[in-house]
């Protein structure tokens, strides 16, 4: 039995204009399966076709050719829905609404009872840490709030499968470690998740599987740590290594003929130096940290 | 406005829409199809299956809960982005309004008129805008946002997503409309001025069939056109035998009304029918200012009148006239021979009379036949027969005039056999002639006459409360009855006798059991003593009995003509009678109308003259005409969000502004061009008629193959109208409740509410249906 959750075959979308005319071909013969439990990322350039994808597999969009089915179901079946969340690109809510009413509003929707409801709005309010902002209109919330509440409606029906589109877009590099952290709690509890996203770094760190188009066309899908795997190269880590103890370990690789060895400190990303910094500015407030002190507490990691 | 609306005919109108609709349905369905084998090819079918199982799927599957969610969301939607502002436009100008219409002077329910109509179309036409702009921007809006992309992405169906929309839109508007109209209502009962407020009510009219009589006392089909463009009143003539006559149906006891008459000192609570007219006098001569004031004086004649009915329709011709004027007067036996003279000129000279007279005569015998037998009298079963025999056998006689006239045949018409049913039937009416005349009592009972202004439409001089209790002179034939019916009566009783006497308390008994005047009680017991005497009358068992055993209706009818009865009172023999038993005959009511002064004339229409039930409290008909604007509001939203499932929110305002102006404006002309009741070419033919700057009478100057052509255009843009006017509702059905309240009238429910709730419910269903359809099958991302 496949343990399958979307499964894609052959899939076209043809964007016609008002006579019918073929104005472009978003998406050709697109054959890919996500897997049960997984994060799957869908990767690519603008106008690649990775969000015409994604809601053709969300009924916005009608496919020219080809099948889908998610959770078993026909993408034109709107009761798939019932176990899906969705996260769009932008956070397109009623602004009118304040959060308690938007969460009241989307899981009246699911048909979920008033005890339900209420649970499960004050469970998520408090996980994208707008507690206290629940009383303001969604007018009034800024970009990240905005983003919060939206992946809080996207969970609102505890789903099987969370699509999310651009999740960390507009946020900062707090937000966006927090959404990569949800993610990754969506995973640990057996969901699926599947992302599509500009952020290489993002997808880098949360997708076990990705799929990059090109024009519409599949390019690349495979495992992530697979797909950037050197394996012409090896690298060793080890604590800081003396010009002597260098010398010799150049010595032992000529002998293995390996030539071209280099000796270098490695460095931490940016956005763990972001955090970092984050993290110590909240424990040392009006304190402000050389590079050695950085470099020095980048040692061991981002930890 | 005309307030005598035709009735709605709900059934017929159910059996047009189900045609309508399921025509449409197979239109739509097959269009679907049609598309979907173009677009996909083979696979289309199945495409095409699948959306359509789906879409019954969704129909089954709609949850409650969801559409109150999305109900909900548009209520709280238009709180907050302030739609209801509406009610500060709404309170300025109730603010102001008095200023510029109170007026103590003016007409009292031309003040009532005023305000009600200000408050009825400032409620209507402020609401309106803002529905308006609702329905038809808010779907386009919410995909244009792309909030509708997060519903969808639900499990809420598309459908409940129009019905959650059109739902809350109409609890809007129904709630902004419920709080304007309270507070209207508040504000008109404090902003009347004092002397107008008894004005503030719902008259209730039952209007009556209208028939008229020439100046001859013959039936007329209208009455005189006295040269008005406008031919919407019929005129009689005054001091002549012209009437008009209304037959009133279902008149019984909810129609007696207790109103006050006079006033001050005078004013009397009485018990009895409200009649109300709006009568035009129309004045050939020029009188004093005060007889010009005064205008017209007219009277009311109620009457019942079974000969009329019954002979009536033999009037027709003058070959028939003979007869039928002496029939309807009761003089049987002169009737009978008049019949027999008719006999011998079909017999002899059949030829004289034209295939009319034959068909009048024919169709005069036939409802003859029906009146008599409707009054299922057994007595009177030999001369019904004898009238439906002759009929039977003017049919036979019409059959071969028709046939000979049809085909050019020379049978010979039956003449000798409809003869023979004519003598038969004369010599039916002659042996019966006094039980005719007493079956078929005609009873007159006319009314003090009153004025008819130009100028007093809806004054209070037009209305007249007929009392329950009816005293009146009465005619002889009148009296020869009502004594009858006394002296029968009595006779059975033994009452009458006293030893071998007539009993000296007749006189007191008179008095009080009959309200006979002292001095007619006294003249009736002397001659009844003479008759006695002379042997007229017997005594027998104890009982008075007319001696040659005739009833004591020929009795008193013989009296009456040997001028034995004459009244001893200046005022005539009055006597009473009941408005509802003695003259209301199975509920109907007949009432006669005359203009009384030479060379003046009464124009009338059959709305013109009701009766006015009990009146019916303000707030009722208010109620009822807020109920009509707010069911049009809710139509305009189902219109506005169906359209606005497929279009962008400007195209659809144009969509939806253009269905409600024509609907508002034009339907009815629509209609009447669609019927040929407005006259006019076709729109091509019209088109040339005027490049060509010729005139409809001598048409286009074309090849005759060219007129064809543009004929036949024009037959087919006749159809595009016609579709047309099935599908944009009829909106001056909404404004048909504000307009009778503004004119005091009570709205009637089932012509005029039912009406607007069925237009509503009719577009309603099919909207809906094909809005979920078309937002269903509709990508909202398509680029």
């Amino acid at each position: 039995m496949s343990n399958a959750v979307i499964e894609i075959r052959n899939l076209s979308k043809i964007y016609r204009d008002f006579w019918g005319r073929k104005k472009v071909q978003a998406v050709k013969s697109l054959s890919m399966d996500v897997q049960k439990g997984e994060v799957f990322g869908l990767l690519g350039p603008n106008g690649s076709g990775k969000t015409t994808t994604m809601k053709m597999l969300l009924g916005l969009l009608f496919p020219t050719s080809g099948e889908m089915t998610i959770l078993g179901k026909s993408a034109s079946d709107v009761s798939k829905n019932e176990k899906i969340g969705y996260l769009p690109e932008e956070s397109y809510l009623y602004r009118f609404l304040n959060a308690d009413e938007t969460l009241d509003f989307y899981g009246r929707l699911f048909n979920m009872s008033a005890a339900d409801r209420i649970r499960r709005s004050d469970e998520l309010i408090e996980m994208v840490g707008l507690g206290k902002a629940r009383r303001r209109q969604l007018k009034e919330y800024s970009k990240g709030m905005t983003r919060r509440i939206g992946l809080a409606q996207a969970l609102i029906n505890d789903p099987e499968l969370v699509l999310l589109d651009e999740p960390t877009s507009g946020l900062d590099p707090l937000g966006t470690r927090e959404m990569k952290d949800l993610i990754l709690r969506l995973k640990a509890q057996g969901k699926t998740v599947v992302m599509c996203s500009h952020q290489l770094a993002d997808v880098q760190d949360v997708c076990d599987r990705i799929a990059v188009l090109f024009q519409g066309e599949l390019k690349v899908l495979g495992r992530v740590d697979e797909l950037l795997e050197m394996r012409n190269e090896t690298q060793m880590r080890t604590s800081s290594l003396s010009m002597e103890a260098q010398e010799d370990i150049r010595k032992v690789l000529e002998k293995h003929n390996i030539k071209n060895a280099q000796f270098t400190s490695p460095r931490a990303d940016l956005e763990e130096l972001f955090l970092r910094t984050v993290r110590e500015s909240g424990e040392r407030p009006g304190r402000r940290f050389s590079a050695e002190e950085i470099a020095a507490s980048g040692k061991g990691g981002n930890a | 406005m005309d307030f005598d609306i035709r009735p709605y005919d709900l059934s017929s109108a159910a059996t047009s829409w189900m045609v309508l609709v399921g025509i449409l349905t197979l239109i739509s369905v097959g269009l679907s199809f049609v598309l979907s084998l173009a677009r996909n090819g083979v696979s289309g079918v199945a495409i095409f299956t699948t959306g359509l199982g789906s879409y019954l799927g969704d129909l089954f599957s709609l949850s409650p809960k969801r559409i109150y969610a999305l109900t909900k969301l548009t209520l709280l939607e238009a709180i907050r982005r302030k739609a209801l502002l509406v009610f500060v436009v709404f309170a300025v100008l109730l603010m102001f309004a008095g200023w510029f219409l109170t007026d103590t002077n003016s007409r009292p329910e031309l003040q009532v008129s005023i305000h009600v109509t200000f408050l009825l179309t400032a409620i209507a036409w402020l609401i309106l805008p803002a529905v308006i702009f609702l329905s038809c921007w808010a779907l386009p809006e919410d995909i244009r946002i792309r909030s509708l992309h997060t519903v969808v992405t639900k499990p809420a169906r598309r459908l409940e997503i129009v019905i959650g929309r059109m739902a809350g839109m109409g609890i809007v508007s129904c709630l902004v409309l419920v709080v304007m109209g309270v507070i209207g209502a508040v504000w008109i009962y404090r902003k009347l001025p004092e002397n107008s407020r008894s004005q503030l009510t719902c008259r209730v009219p039952v209007f009556g069939q209208l028939y008229f009589f020439d100046a001859d006392g013959q039936p007329a089909a209208t009455g005189i056109n006295v040269g008005d463009t406008w031919m919407y009143r019929s005129h009689i003539a005054g001091n002549s035998r012209a009437r008009a006559v209304w037959m009133f149906r279902d008149v019984n006891e909810s129609s007696i009304v207790t109103d006050t008459i006079g006033t001050g000192d005078e004013a009397k609570t009485v018990e009895g029918l409200k009649l109300e007219c709006r009568f035009e006098a129309f004045r050939t001569v020029k009188g004093s200012e005060k007889s010009v004031l005064q205008g017209v004086q007219a009277q009311y004649t109620l009457s019942s009148n079974p000969r009329e009915e019954a002979f009536g329709m033999l009037s027709q011709g003058e070959a028939l006239r003979p007869v039928a004027d002496a029939l309807r007067d009761g003089q049987f036996r002169n009737g009978s021979d008049r019949l027999k003279e008719l006999a011998t000129r079909v017999r002899t000279t059949p030829d004289e009379l034209r295939p009319a007279d034959y068909l009048g005569l024919q169709n005069g015998l036939a409802v003859a036949g029906v009146i008599l037998k409707e009054m299922k009298l057994p007595a009177l079963l030999p001369v019904q027969e004898k009238f439906d025999a002759a009929s039977s056998r003017g049919i036979a006689l019409l059959r071969v005039l028709q046939t000979n006239n049809a085909t050019g045949a020379t049978d010979k018409p039956p003449y000798a056999e409809f003869a023979e049913s004519l003598e038969t039937l004369a010599g039916g009416i002659l042996e019966n002639a006094d039980l005719l005349h007493e079956s078929l009592p005609k009873l007159e009972v006319p009314l003090p006459a009153f004025h008819i202004s130009e100028y007093h439409e809806g004054a209070a001089e037009n209305i007249t409360v007929i009392p329950r209790k009816l005293r009146f002179a009465a005619d002889y034939e009148t009296l020869a009855r009502f004594l009858s019916g006394i002296f029968e009566k009595w006779s059975e009783e033994g009452k009458l006798v006293e030893g071998n006497a007539i009993s000296s308390g007749l006189v007191d008994s008179l008095q009080k059991d009959a309200s006979v005047s002292p001095l007619n009680a006294e003249l009736l017991a002397t001659v009844l003593n003479e008759q006695l005497t002379a042997g007229t009358l017997k005594i027998s068992d104890g009982k008075l009995a007319v001696a040659d055993g005739r009833r004591w209706f020929a009795f008193f009818d013989d009296l009456i003509r040997k001028e034995l009865l004459i009244s001893q009172d200046t005022e005539g023999w009055l006597i009473e009678k009941d408005l509802l038993t003695d003259l209301v005959s199975n509920g109907f009511l007949r009432v006669e109308v005359a203009c009384l002064n030479d060379q003046m004339y009464l124009g009338m229409a059959r709305p013109d003259l009701f009766i006015r039930k009990p009146d019916r409290s303000f707030l009722v008909g208010y109620t009822k005409a807020l109920v009509s604007i707010a069911l049009m509001l809710m139509l305009i939203i189902v219109l506005g969000v169906t359209v606005s499932c497929t279009v962008k929110g400007p195209v659809a305002l144009f969509f939806t502004l253009t269905f409600f102006l024509v609907g508002q404006f034009f339907h009815e002309f629509m209609m009447k061009m669609l019927s040929g009741q407005e006259q006019g070419m076709g729109t091509l033919e019209s088109a040339v008629l005027i490049a060509q700057h010729r005139n409809p009478q001598v048409g286009m100057d074309v090849s005759s193959t060219t007129s064809a052509v543009l004929k036949g255009a024009d037959k087919g843009l006749e159809g595009v109208l016609r579709v047309f006017s099935n599908i944009v509702p009829d909106f001056s059905v909404f404004n048909r409740g504000s307009s009778f309240v503004e004119n005091g009238f009570d709205v009637p429910f089932n012509d005029c509410v039912v009406p607007a709730v069925a237009i509503f419910a009719g577009f309603l269903i099919p909207c809906v249906l094909m809005a979920g359809a078309m937002l269903k099958f509709r990508e909202l991302e398509a680029k």
